[in-house]
């Protein structure tokens, strides 16, 4: 992929206002996990829009991100990082650019696709399997929930797991 | 009696038990009528980075009924409302629909927040938590991306319940700080991090308890002080409760019925001072 269509796709993904991106360092500001990033999301916008594919998809910042929207709220130009970061990791994802927070990813939705929803126990030993500096914490946090009656292995079946399939086959192909 | 869609979202069968349970329970007490959503399946949380999949799991659960759909958790609820929005383009709803089974013809959503605040106004309350100091915690998705249930920069609808149920708000800087719930398996040090201040940011603030209004902060929170203590090297010891616990407590309910002992910080303690006040009253 050349750099100016990466540029492109990004673009197409997350919303053509990026180009509007004033670089106020707004969503920098108020993300709660800056203070570990690599390239602040301002910085990853700019990486984006420079097309400087490499270093945009190297970057750890877009594993860091927590989801939590705050940039999203408070961009002046209506341009969401969020989204940014989101088409970042699905370009890296589908380029087999693996990390312990890719996997992470990728177990959670192969178990939806598969069971329709998320058994906590099943993909934390999933995680484990593949990330076993993981296994300790997990064991912890599985001990103190086991003894508070907050652990089940089963989520409940879905019936409608065609329609769960067609829609990561007919939808998840953007 | 009025009758609700119940979402409960995956965690409320496993980690979030005591909110499904307390929710059902005040539910009962309210009079209204929670019907689980038929056949719900998982939102996608904040793991499914290609937005139109995320929209089409999302549109799912919402074509499963007529009625309103009521979450517990931020995390389905921002993502369902985001869906709702992104539908009103007819071009994306056509093509969601065209791998529907049942066509998505609009939804009303809300959070369990909405609806305690809309059934406990105006409620003679058995149980007055008067005394009681409660931090709110807004976390992220309850207010984000906005145009919901309350301003996302300056939300007031938490402190407002806790008055609601005669309790005293107290102010916590850090009431809208991430948890850090969706990344603390591969992120376990950037998550504990931003815990350890909120938790210590509350306990500054002079609160006797958190108030919760999301599954995965719970976790971060509760489940996870334990951790927390020993990483920093603190006594924590914060109660933290979810909303419905303690809209149950002031509606008279028993710690059974709103799982009280499921809590990893054990509430116990802070209920016996409310009771005894009221015996001493």
């Amino acid at each position: 992929m050349s750099d100016a269509a990466f540029r492109e796709e990004v673009v197409r993904l997350a919303g053509d206002e990026i180009r509007t991106c004033i670089q106020c360092g707004t969503c920098s500001s108020s993300c709660s996990t800056a203070h570990l990033m690599d390239n602040s999301i301002r910085k990853l916008i700019r990486l984006v829009l420079e097309g400087r594919r490499r270093e945009a998809l190297a970057s750890e910042s877009i594993w860091l991100c927590t989801s939590c929207l705050l940039c999203t709220v408070r961009c002046p130009r209506g341009i969401r990082p969020k989204a940014v970061v989101s088409a970042l990791r699905q370009i890296c994802e589908r380029e087999g650019i693996s990390s312990r927070d890719a996997s992470f990813e990728r177990i959670f939705m192969d178990q939806i696709r598969s069971k329709g929803r998320i058994s906590e126990v099943l993909l934390s030993a999933a995680y484990a399997l593949r990330n076993p500096d993981a296994a300790v914490p997990i064991m912890e946090m599985g001990i103190e929930l086991l003894s508070r009656g907050k652990v089940s292995l089963d989520p409940g079946t879905v019936k409608g797991m065609d329609e769960i399939e067609r829609i990561f086959r007919e939808l998840g192909n953007d | 009696m009025t009758e609700i869609a119940y979402y409960p979202g995956c965690v409320s069968k496993a980690t979030g038990r005591e909110y499904d349970i307390s929710t059902r329970s005040v539910a009962r007490a309210l009079g209204i009528e929670l019907i689980e959503l038929d056949d719900w399946s998982c939102c996608g949380a904040t793991h499914v980075p290609n937005e139109t999949l995320a929209i089409g799991l999302a549109a799912r659960n919402l074509t499963q009924t007529e009625l309103p759909v009521m979450t517990t958790c931020s995390i389905c609820y921002s993502n369902l409302r985001t869906a709702v929005r992104r539908l009103e383009d007819n071009g994306l709803r056509a093509r969601v629909n065209s791998v529907l089974e049942r066509k998505y013809k609009g939804a009303r959503v809300m959070h369990v927040v909405e609806m305690l605040s809309e059934s406990l106004r105006n409620r003679e309350l058995p149980i007055k938590l008067s005394g009681l100091r409660v931090t709110p915690y807004y976390g992220c998705l309850l207010t984000r991306p906005g145009n919901g249930i309350d301003s996302p920069e300056h939300p007031k609808v938490l402190e407002d319940m806790v008055r609601m149920l005669g309790a005293e708000p107290v102010e916590s800087p850090l009431k809208m700080l991430c948890c850090g719930g969706p990344i603390f398996m591969p992120r376990e040090d950037a998550a504990l991090e931003s815990v350890y201040h909120i938790l210590q940011s509350a306990k500054r603030a002079g609160a006797d308890a958190i108030m919760v209004v999301c599954p995965l902060c719970h976790l971060m929170l509760d489940a996870k002080q334990g951790a927390i203590e020993r990483r920093y090297g603190v006594d924590l010891g914060m109660p933290v409760l979810y909303i419905t616990q303690l809209a149950g407590i002031a509606l008279g309910l028993g710690p059974e019925e709103l799982a009280l002992e499921m809590n990893s910080i054990s509430p116990l303690p802070l209920l016996e001072r409310v009771y005894q006040r009221m015996t001493g009253d």
